[in-house]
C-alpha cells in the first residue's frame, strides 16, 4: 500500500476521446475506474485507481495534490462516480403498506422515491444525512437545520 | 401474468417520476425510421451530461440503438447508432449513478453515452447484456452448443413488460403488494367470516343487544325521577303505588345488566373464538400455498417475513376481525343511538352534547397522528439500541478480545438514553391529550349544566325535568368510549389491511412449476438425461443458460466443474424442476421434464447440498424423512453406508439424539453425513451433488468421499465440485462456462486440449497441492 501511495506522486491522468479515464505511471498506462475510499469523511483524498479486473492501479492520497490536468481529469470523473441526489425540500413522507414514499425537491430536480419502512436515514461522518432508496439510490442531506421550515417538520421523526 | 404486468405499470405510474413505457408516438416513430424494425427492449436513461435529472430513452433493435430526448416544443430529438459499429460496451457504476457508453473504434469519441440512476440500472443491463453478448458472438460466431446469437434473434420478451418489470422491481420487492384500495382488502378479509355466517350474525346480535340495553338504565334513572320519586314527593302518587314502580325499575335495571353480560359474555366468546378460527384458516391456507410455491419465490423474499405473516400478522388479523370490526361498527351504532337518544329526550340541550362528538373524534384522530410520528422517532432509536445487541452479543469474544467493554457499554447506554427519551415525550404527549380531552369532555357536561340549569328553574312548557337532566348526565359518561374507538378506526384499519396485504400477497403468488393436466408418471426412473438447447434466465432477459446440449446415459457420473457464475447450480436446479427453462427442453427417460408429476419426479431424484439443512427432530427423523416408513435395519444400512453410524452411536441417545435448530449441535462433516444416510435411503434414481465435501477436514473429507462412493454406485449423479480431486470417479466431466458447456469429456480427453479450461483449473491445483 505503502508503494502505491508513493507512486501517487508521479500519476498522470487524462480523459482520452471515449470519455474513459487513464492513468500513466513509470511508462504504464492502463484505463482506470475512480472508487473514493471516504467518500462521505475525505471526499478529496484517497481515491483508488481500478483497472477492469477491479485492481488497484494506484491510489491518490490526495486529489489536490495533482498537477492541474490530472486533477480535472479525475475531479470529472468522481463527479460521475459520486453523484448522488441532493436534497434540498422535503414536500411530503407518506407511509404505506411496507413502504414509505417521499416526495423531494432535489438539486437535479424533483424526484418521488420510496423506502422500507424500517430503513433509516443514515448520518454520514463529515456531516449531514443519507436516505437509501429500495433500489439502491441515494439522497443526501448536507444540513437538515438549513431546509425550510416545513421540510425539517417532515424530516424530524427520521434524523437525529 | 397480464395482472402482473400492468400491476407494475400501475406502480411505475404511481411511485416514480417517469412514464410506464416508451410512448407511443415515439415508438412508431423510431421503427419506421428503423424501416419498420421492432424495437426489442429499452430504457430510460434519467440524468443528463450535467448529471441532472432529464429524460433520455435509450430503444434497442436488431440493427440500430435509438437515443431520443424531448426537446422544450415537444419534439422528439433522435439519433441512431449502428449495432455493427459497437466494438465494446463500457459500464461504470457509480455511488447513485451509472454511465454507459458504447464504444466504436479505440480511441474514437463513444459512439453514445448515457447516465442513469440506480432506478433504471435492471432495464439498462437488459440492454447491455444484449449488447455485448452480440459484441462477443457476433452474427456468425454460432458456436456448437451455444445459443443463436442475439443480434440473430428477438429476445423473447415484450419490451414494455420488461421494462415496467425492471423499473417496478425493488419496489414489489420492498412492498408486499400493490396498494390496491383497502375497502376491497377489507370485503376480501370480511369473506373469511362466510363459512361462520352463524357465529357471526350471533356474535353482532349480542353485541347489538349489549350496545341497546346500556342506553336503558339511564333512561330508567329519569323516569323513576319524574315519574315516581317526584309524583310520590308531590304527593301526587301514593306511596305504596311509587313503591311497586320503583321495585319494578330495579327489577328491570337488573335486568337489563344480567342482559347486558349474558350478551359479552356471548359476543366475547363467540367473536374471539371466531377470530381464532378464520386465523386458523388463513394460517392454514398460507403455509399449504407457501408449499406449493416455486424456490423462486423464497429466493425473492426473507424467510423472517414469510414467518411473521404466517403467524404475526394472522395474529393481528384475529384481533381485528375477533373485536376491531364489532367494536367500530358498534361505537358508531352507540353514537348515533346516543345522538338520537338525546335529541329525542330534549334536543336543545341534545344538540349541546353532541355537536362537539365530531370534534372530540377528529382531536383524537389529530392526536394518534402526531403520536405515530414520535412512535416512527422511537422505533428508529429502539432498532439502534437492538442493532448494539445484535452487533455485539454474537461478537462478544471480538469486543473482549479487543478490550472493547467500556466502548460498547457507552455505545448502549448513550443510545437507551436517547431512546428512554422518546418513550418519555410519548407519555408527556398522551398525559397530556387524555385529561384535555377528558376536560373538554367535562366542559360538555358544565354546559349541559349551564344550558339546563336556568330550565330546571323554569316553570311551564319550556321546563326540563330532574329526570330528563339525569338521564343526560348518566347518557354523557357513555360518549368517552365509542369517540376513542371512532378516533382510532383509521389506525385500526390501516394494521389491519397492512397485515391482510403480506398474507394476500402469499396466497395471490401463483406456483410457477404447475404440472401438466394428464402428468406422467416415470416408476421408476432409469435416470437418462438429455438437455436440448437449454435456455434458462432468472428474469427473463439476461441468459444463465445460453444454449446447453448434453445426454447423459443411466449410472453415468458426470462431473460439473467450471468457474463460479458459470451456470453449474442452475443446470442441476433445472435437473431438479425447482426452475423451468426459458427455452428448449429437458428430458428424462426420452420424456419431456415439464410432462412429468413434480412430486412423485422429485421423490427419485436425490440432492446432497454444500450446507445440508436438517430438521429439529431426532437423528432418525432426519434420516427417515424421505421415506418415513422405512425399517430400522434400513435406517443403520444407509447410516453405514454414510459413514455416519459410527459418530451417531457415541451419542449418548443415539439415533433418538435431537438435532436442527435448538437440538444437539453436528459439526458440518457430521451434518453431511447425515444428508448421505438420508439419500442413501430414499434410494434416488438420479443424484445431484453440489459441493458435497467443500469446508471439511481431510480426514472428515475421506470418510464423506467413501460415502459417496457407496452413494453414486448405479444412479445417474450429477457432482458439482471446486476440487477437482473428488470427481475422480466421474465417467465424463462437464466445463460450465458462461452458460455453455465449453469443454465436455474424460479427464484424459479434457487434459488432452491444448489451452483448455479444464488442463488449467487441474494446473493451477495440482500446483497448489
Amino acid at each position: 500500500m505503502i508503494t502505491n501511495l508513493e507512486r501517487g506522486r508521479s500519476l498522470r491522468l487524462e480523459r482520452r476521446p471515449d470519455g474513459q479515464l487513464w492513468a500513466e505511471q513509470g511508462g504504464e498506462a492502463q484505463a482506470v475506474w475512480v472508487r473514493r475510499c471516504f467518500p462521505w469523511s475525505e471526499p478529496t483524498r484517497f481515491v483508488s485507481l481500478l483497472d477492469s479486473e477491479k485492481k488497484e492501479f494506484a491510489l491518490v492520497p490526495d486529489v489536490r495534490a495533482l498537477e492541474p490536468a490530472s486533477r480535472e481529469a479525475v475531479e470529472a470523473a468522481l463527479a460521475e462516480a459520486g453523484f448522488v441526489l441532493q436534497v434540498d425540500r422535503i414536500d411530503s413522507v407518506d407511509e404505506e403498506v411496507e413502504i414509505r414514499t417521499w416526495a423531494v425537491q432535489t438539486k437535479q430536480g424533483p424526484r418521488s422515491f420510496q423506502t422500507r419502512l424500517d430503513d433509516w436515514p443514515r448520518e454520514v461522518p463529515g456531516g449531514g444525512f443519507l436516505i437509501r432508496d429500495v433500489a439502491g439510490d441515494l439522497y443526501y442531506i448536507g444540513t437538515p437545520s438549513a431546509l425550510d421550515a416545513k421540510s425539517r417538520e417532515l424530516l424530524w421523526a427520521y434524523v437525529e | 401474468m397480464p395482472e402482473v404486468q400492468n400491476q407494475n405499470r400501475e406502480l411505475v405510474r404511481r411511485y416514480t417520476d417517469q412514464p410506464a413505457r416508451l410512448p407511443a408516438e415515439l415508438r412508431s416513430r423510431i421503427e419506421a425510421e428503423w424501416d419498420g424494425a421492432p424495437v426489442y427492449l429499452y430504457a430510460l436513461a434519467d440524468l443528463n451530461a450535467q448529471l441532472t435529472l432529464e429524460h433520455t430513452w435509450v430503444a434497442l433493435g436488431p440493427e440500430r440503438v435509438a437515443l431520443a430526448q424531448q426537446s422544450e416544443d415537444g419534439e422528439w430529438e433522435l439519433d441512431h447508432v449502428r449495432r455493427d459499429r459497437i466494438q465494446a460496451v463500457r459500464d461504470a457504476p457509480g455511488l447513485s449513478g451509472s454511465v454507459l457508453t458504447l464504444l466504436g473504434e479505440p480511441d474514437q469519441p463513444a459512439l453514445a453515452r448515457v447516465r442513469f440512476t440506480h432506478r433504471q440500472r435492471r432495464a439498462m443491463e437488459n440492454l447491455k447484456f444484449l449488447l455485448e453478448e452480440a459484441v462477443a458472438f457476433g452474427p456468425s460466431a454460432d458456436s456448437p452448443g451455444s445459443a443463436a446469437p442475439d443480434r440473430e434473434r428477438a429476445p423473447d420478451v415484450n419490451a414494455d413488460d420488461e421494462y415496467a418489470r425492471s423499473v417496478a422491481g425493488p419496489i414489489r420487492e420492498a412492498q408486499a403488494l400493490v396498494s390496491g384500495n383497502r375497502m376491497a382488502v377489507i370485503w376480501r378479509l370480511l369473506g373469511y367470516l362466510k363459512p361462520y355466517r352463524r357465529e357471526v350474525t350471533i356474535g353482532f346480535l349480542a353485541a347489538t343487544v349489549i350496545t341497546l340495553v346500556s342506553l336503558i338504565p339511564p333512561y330508567l334513572a329519569g323516569y323513576l325521577i319524574d315519574s315516581v320519586v317526584r309524583p310520590v314527593q308531590d304527593g301526587q302518587l301514593s306511596q305504596g303505588r311509587g313503591a311497586r314502580i320503583a321495585w319494578f325499575a330495579v327489577a328491570g335495571m337488573g335486568l337489563v345488566y344480567l342482559v347486558r353480560q349474558a350478551g359479552a359474555v356471548l359476543r366475547l366468546r363467540m367473536m374471539s373464538v371466531l377470530g381464532e378460527w378464520v386465523a386458523r384458516d388463513l394460517r392454514t391456507e398460507l403455509y399449504e400455498h407457501l408449499q406449493r410455491l416455486s424456490l423462486s419465490f423464497y429466493a425473492r423474499k426473507k424467510t423472517g417475513s414469510l414467518i411473521t405473516r404466517v403467524s404475526s400478522d394472522t395474529d393481528r388479523l384475529w384481533d381485528f376481525l375477533a373485536f376491531g370490526v364489532v367494536d367500530v361498527s358498534l361505537s358508531l351504532v352507540m353514537l348515533v343511538g346516543l345522538s338520537t337518544v338525546l335529541l329525542s329526550l330534549d334536543w336543545k340541550l341534545g344538540l349541546v352534547m353532541t355537536v362537539p362528538v365530531p370534534l372530540f373524534c377528529l382531536a383524537i384522530y389529530r392526536h394518534g397522528e402526531s403520536l405515530n410520528r414520535v412512535f416512527v422517532r422511537a422505533w428508529r432509536k429502539w432498532s439502534r439500541v437492538t442493532d448494539v445487541l445484535s452487533d455485539t452479543i454474537p461478537g462478544m469474544s471480538v469486543v473482549k478480545a479487543f478490550g472493547q467493554e467500556d466502548r460498547e457499554k457507552g455505545r448502549f447506554r448513550e443510545r437507551n438514553y436517547a431512546v428512554t427519551e422518546e418513550y418519555n415525550r410519548i407519555h408527556h404527549m398522551w398525559t397530556t391529550f387524555w385529561p384535555l380531552l377528558m376536560l373538554a369532555v367535562h366542559g360538555t357536561t358544565v354546559a349541559v349544566w349551564a344550558f339546563a340549569i336556568p330550565r330546571l328553574l323554569e316553570t311551564g312548557e319550556t321546563a326540563l325535568s330532574a329526570g330528563t337532566f339525569v338521564s343526560f348526565l348518566l347518557y354523557t359518561t357513555m360518549f368517552v368510549a365509542p369517540i376513542e374507538v371512532i378516533g382510532q378506526m383509521a389506525r385500526t384499519i390501516n394494521r389491519a389491511t397492512s397485515s391482510a396485504h403480506r398474507v394476500f400477497e402469499v396466497l395471490d403468488t401463483e406456483p410457477e412449476i404447475v404440472d401438466v393436466v394428464e402428468s406422467v408418471r416415470l416408476d421408476p426412473v432409469e435416470g437418462r438425461v438429455r438437455f436440448r438447447d437449454v435456455t434458462f434466465g432468472y428474469d427473463g432477459v439476461q441468459l444463465v443458460l445460453k444454449g446447453v446440449n448434453f445426454e447423459v446415459q443411466p449410472g453415468e457420473m458426470i462431473g460439473l466443474v467450471g468457474p463460479s457464475g458459470g451456470g453449474k447450480t442452475t443446470i442441476v436446479s433445472l435437473l431438479a424442476r425447482f426452475y423451468e427453462p426459458t427455452g428448449g427442453a429437458i428430458e428424462i427417460d426420452g420424456v419431456d421434464l415439464s410432462r412429468l408429476d413434480t412430486t412423485h419426479y422429485r421423490r427419485q431424484v436425490g440432492m446432497v447440498l454444500q450446507e445440508p439443512y436438517l430438521f429439529h427432530g431426532t437423528l432418525l427423523d432426519n434420516i427417515r424423512y424421505g421415506r418415513p416408513d422405512a425399517d430400522l435395519e434400513e435406517v443403520v444400512e444407509a447410516a453405514r453406508a454414510a459413514n455416519a453410524h459410527e459418530f451417531i452411536v457415541e451419542m449418548g441417545q443415539g439415533y433418538d439424539t435431537v438435532v436442527g435448530e435448538r437440538g444437539q449441535t453436528l459439526s458440518g462433516g457430521q451434518r453431511q453425513r447425515v444428508s448421505i444416510a438420508r439419500a442413501i435411503l430414499n434410494d434416488p434414481r438420479i443424484l445431484i451433488l453440489d459441493e458435497a465435501t467443500s469446508a471439511v477436514d481431510t480426514e472428515t473429507e475421506r470418510k464423506i468421499q467413501e460415502a459417496m462412493d457407496r452413494l453414486v454406485a448405479g444412479r445417474t449423479t450429477f457432482a458439482i465440485a471446486h476440487r477437482l480431486s473428488t470427481l475422480h470417479k466421474a465417467s465424463r466431466l462437464f466445463v460450465v462456462k458462461n452458460g455453455r458447456i465449453a469443454e465436455m469429456g474424460t479427464h484424459t480427453e479434457l487434459l488432452g486440449i491444448a489451452d483448455g479450461l479444464y488442463r488449467r483449473l487441474h494446473e493451477l491445483q495440482v500446483e497448489l497441492a
